[in-house]
């Protein structure tokens, strides 16, 4: 249970010690609604408040709403149904020029007639910007993306990571209530795609902005979220900060999507004990009342491997059937009763499990997790 | 080798096609500077026809009749196409058929039955209503409704290149409809309402049909001269008009060489 | 907070949120769109409104509705019956489908050799087949005038042959008008054709060569229907003007060469014979339509065809 000693409590809004945090830039979303023609449904009633100066992702498969939900803040779309509040101020029928909200799109979407310097210059242009102030500013967010020399290409002659810093620093540059993100690393390679999360990161919260970020990616998500609301089928399935969502997710969909395997039905519950295939363990506690059925978590780094159970634990038979060697971490695939059961070992540099050794998998009562179906 | 052969053989035709596509107008050419008043035989080299040309104001009034409608016609063809085009590209995932049959109907109906109808129309009009008698105004008509397809082809598939977020992007950074349409479509479109604008004035001038059914009397262009003075006797002028018209045309053809050069090099 | 339980306007402007959308499509489209039926759709429909009406005694339509028009098209007359009019109309019809095919015979050889030249080369020779057709065509015809008059070698030559009588030209004569429309419409052929050569699978070909040895049955197996859908178009993009063709037939061909345009224009101008010239019209509409139906048809059969016809 090392895993959850996270300082952060999910309780409190994430501490920001940055002064500039305005609350113009909360938002509150209330029974959104919104069909697209031919009865799909992209929003089936999303209620979510996004806290000023955090960076909350929404998180999802592709088709779950999580791109509709933010073409409706940007105001791209509008809802069939609901309510949707900047900064307490109702924007639900603004369109998006008149929004101070500025997006990142998944294409970058950079003018290809401009200069990289007319495109950051472009919003600021539009609001009316007087020449001298919009140079400034110009110059001051080509600094701070660290782009100085790009500001008289074509656009045509950048690279992918380029193209993205210019397409953040065009949004803040405007410096908007609410930055948007539209999977914005989705179109970069790995490598470039890890130092740009770090980046954006510092960069929120250097500015004390509001980011709503949008992504497939779990890790992504969890990496550089304060707080993370996964979707599916539009509906949002749950909200919280990345620890939470990660140990603690509310249904196998959510469980799944965290990239959780270790997923088993529910056979019977007594008191605390839990039968599922793989056999009887223990909870920690005993289930609310009124609950029943569902599936049971186990997540993989916590299974203890040894020649003995640990003292206090659910001990169980299991025999290796693969090894995946990662370097920091060695993954195994056990057998137990007959289940698969995915086991993930911190390289402290204890011995070896081979394929076909008989161990014993030691699991704590208190991560023996059950959650809805 | 057989192969051989046949590669010999398809150039060989090649050349004789050459030849067949080129001896009409070489022919004209050639004649243009013949001192004699004739197209059977070469008398000698001559710019005669080329100075009586400069004294013919029947003929230089048909070719400000020409670039008058030419310009005129493009002017307008390029606002209501552009239009056109536009509301094709913004509204493309609705079911747009009645709107693509109504404006592949100017391209694909017969000049004849387009000049005729418009020629009937236009005289019935007049004659009950007194309205768009035959004129240049009425040649201007018929000539933007054939050149309008063109234009919001060209500016729909300009269009359909972008990046629709574009569009988006436009909107999330403050810009107004006006602003828009100023600071965004103008400037991309720019070019390919150049390409637009160039085409319908070549359409225009080219025209004969429809210009010929939907003239007044006082209205010929330059093709319109010279069917009319082909009608009435050739005369060696024609040749050096002719020439002319065909040197603009082979001038056009190296630039659009050296533009598409230009244009594979630079991507 | 919640906008629906405030007013229901939101909500039934979303339900119908076409309406805002359809206005924009209305407003952008709308200038074009009248101008086309303005000047084009309505003209058309008075034509063919015309085309049954009778002939007033100075040349205007009129009042009863009859089928007059077409009944003098087949050759019914005030002087009983006489084929002028018939003939017209199937001269137009053998003119289109003799140049149809003699182009496709020339381009056909034309555009593969193209296909097999140098990449830096096929951009230039495409050009030189194109640009002629650039200059005007009252210009074109008028080249073919001056080589085909009399005294010019090429009549000469005809003469000596014993082809046509002495101090006679080579026009004006149905040949001439062949000669025209061919020149007139090879580049139309050649391009789409030319097209279609390009995107040749020459692996399919060098199989062909090795299944059929033969490569007369090579051709007519690989290379021949990947070629189908530039015929298709090249055929749509020539018989369809050519059989409305009006310039060449006038320059080239005299009275004895008159195809169906020409007709029509003759009763609108001297001939003045409204409602006979509307129905020769009516006949080219059809024809056009008609083919352009018939051509998609076939196009669609030949797969990935709908980009062809149009």
């Amino acid at each position: 249970m090392t895993a959850s000693a996270t300082p952060t409590d999910a309780a409190q809004p994430t501490e920001i010690d940055n002064a500039s945090v305005r609350d113009a830039s909360a938002i509150t979303l209330r029974n959104l609604h919104k069909r697209f023609s031919g009865d799909a449904i992209a929003l089936d009633g999303v209620d979510l408040e996004i806290r000023a100066g955090e960076f909350f992702t929404l998180l999802g498969p592709s088709g779950c709403g999580k791109t509709t939900l933010l073409r409706l803040l940007a105001g791209l779309e509008a809802p069939n149904e609901g309510s949707l509040t900047i900064g307490g101020k109702d924007v639900t029928e603004t369109p998006p020029h008149l929004r101070s909200v500025n997006t990142v799109f998944q294409s970058y979407a950079l003018f290809p007639h401009l200069s990289v310097h007319d495109n950051i210059a472009f919003g600021l242009r539009m609001k009316g910007i007087p020449a001298a102030e919009r140079e400034r500013r110009v110059q001051e967010i080509a600094d701070f993306i660290k782009l100085g020399s790009l500001l008289e290409r074509r656009v045509n002659q950048l690279s992918g990571g380029q193209r993205q810093r210019i397409a953040l620093a065009r949004a803040l540059v405007c410096e908007p209530d609410v930055l948007l993100l539209d999977e914005p690393l989705s179109a970069l390679d790995a490598g470039l795609r890890t130092q740009l999360q770090v980046e954006l990161q510092r960069t929120q919260k250097r500015l004390g902005m509001t980011f709503v970020f949008v992504t497939h990616d779990q890790d992504e998500a969890m990496v550089m979220s304060d707080r993370i609301a996964v979707l599916d089928s539009g509906i949002i399935q749950q909200v919280g900060p990345p620890h939470e969502v990660y140990e603690r997710p509310i249904n196998a969909f959510v469980a799944r999507f965290m990239g959780h395997v270790n997923l088993f039905d529910i056979q019977g519950i007594h008191d605390v004990t839990v039968t599922t295939a793989l056999g009887e363990l223990a909870m920690e506690a005993p289930l609310q009342p009124g609950k029943h059925g569902g599936v049971m978590l186990i997540r993989q780094e916590v299974i203890e491997l040894g020649p003995t159970v640990s003292e206090g634990y659910n001990g169980l038979d299991g025999v290796v059937k693969e090894r995946h060697y990662r370097g920091s971490r060695i993954e195994y695939r056990l057998e137990v009763n007959g289940q698969p059961l995915m086991a993930t070992a911190s390289n402290l540099g204890q011995r070896l499990y081979a394929v076909g050794d008989r161990i014993k998998v030691s699991i704590h009562p208190e991560d023996v997790v059950r959650i809805e179906a | 080798m057989k192969r051989g052969a046949f590669q010999r053989g398809l150039s060989l035709f090649w050349w004789l096609m050459l030849a067949f596509l080129y001896l009409p107008l070489a022919v004209i050419v050639f004649y243009s500077f013949n001192s004699a008043n004739s197209a059977a035989y070469f008398a000698g080299f001559s710019l005669r026809w080329y100075e009586r040309l400069l004294n013919n104001d029947q003929l230089l009034d048909a070719l400000s009749n020409s670039l008058t409608l030419g310009i005129a016609s493009s002017i307008i063809a390029l606002i209501v196409g552009t239009l056109i085009g536009y509301g094709m590209y913004r509204h493309r995932s609705r079911k747009l058929g009645w709107l693509i049959v109504l404006i592949y109907l100017p391209i694909v109906m017969p000049d004849i039955v387009f000049g005729i109808s418009d020629m009937a129309f236009f005289i019935t009009l007049d004659r009950e209503f007194g309205i768009l008698g035959p004129s240049l105004m009425t040649m201007i008509i018929a000539h933007v409704t054939f050149q309008i397809p063109f234009v919001a082809l060209i500016v729909y598939s300009r269009f359909v290149g972008l990046d629709p977020t574009l569009f988006e992007a436009a909107k999330d950074l403050y810009a107004s409809p006006f602003q828009r349409a100023r600071h965004f479509l103008l400037p991309t479109l720019k070019p390919s309402l150049i390409a637009a604008f160039f085409l319908s004035f070549t359409l225009s001038i080219d025209d004969f049909v429809i210009s010929f059914f939907t003239a007044g009397p006082e209205n010929a262009t330059l093709p319109i001269y010279i069917w009319g003075a082909i009608r009435r006797g050739v005369s060696p002028e024609i040749n050096a008009i002719a020439t002319l018209m065909i040197g603009a045309v082979v001038i056009a053809a190296v630039f659009s060489l050296l533009f598409n050069r230009r244009g594979h090099a630079g991507s | 907070m919640n906008h629906t339980s405030e007013s229901p306007y939101p909500l039934a402007r979303h339900s119908h949120s076409m309406s805002p959308d359809t206005r924009h499509l209305l407003w952008s489209v709308a200038p074009g769109v009248a101008w086309i039926v303005i000047f084009l759709v309505l003209p058309s429909l008075y034509l063919i409104g015309v085309a049954f009406m009778t002939n007033g005694p100075y040349g205007q339509p009129q009042m009863p509705l009859s089928l007059d028009a077409f009944r003098q098209l087949a050759g019914f007359g005030f002087l009983g019956w006489s084929p002028g009019n018939l003939y017209t109309l199937l001269r137009s019809l053998w003119q289109t489908l003799v140049a149809t095919g003699l182009v496709i015979l020339v381009a056909y050889p034309l555009a593969y050799y193209i296909s097999t030249c140098r990449d830096k080369l096929r951009p230039i020779m495409l050009l030189a087949v194109v640009v002629p057709s650039w200059t005007n065509q009252v210009i074109r015809a008028f080249g073919w005038m001056n080589l085909l008059s009399p005294g010019t070698p090429l009549a000469d030559a005809a003469q000596a042959l014993g082809l046509i009588g002495p101090n006679m030209g080579l026009y004006p004569s149905n040949f001439a008008v062949t000669l025209g429309l061919i020149y007139n419409f090879l580049p139309f052929m050649v391009l789409p054709l030319y097209a279609a050569f390009e995107k040749l699978d020459m692996a399919l070909v060098e199989a062909a060569r090795d299944l059929y040895a033969s490569p007369v049955r090579a051709f007519w197996h690989a290379v021949f229907p990947q070629t189908l859908s530039g015929l298709l178009a090249g055929t749509v993009l020539v018989s369809i003007p050519a059989f409305g063709m009006y310039v060449i037939p006038e320059l080239l061909g005299g009275g004895k060469a008159m195809m169906l345009g020409n007709l029509v224009a003759n009763q609108f101008s001297g001939g003045s014979n409204w409602p006979l010239g509307a129905a020769g019209a009516l006949i080219m509409l059809v024809a056009t339509f008609g083919g352009l139906y018939a051509m998609r048809k076939v196009g669609k059969r030949l797969g990935g065809g709908e980009e062809v016809v149009i």
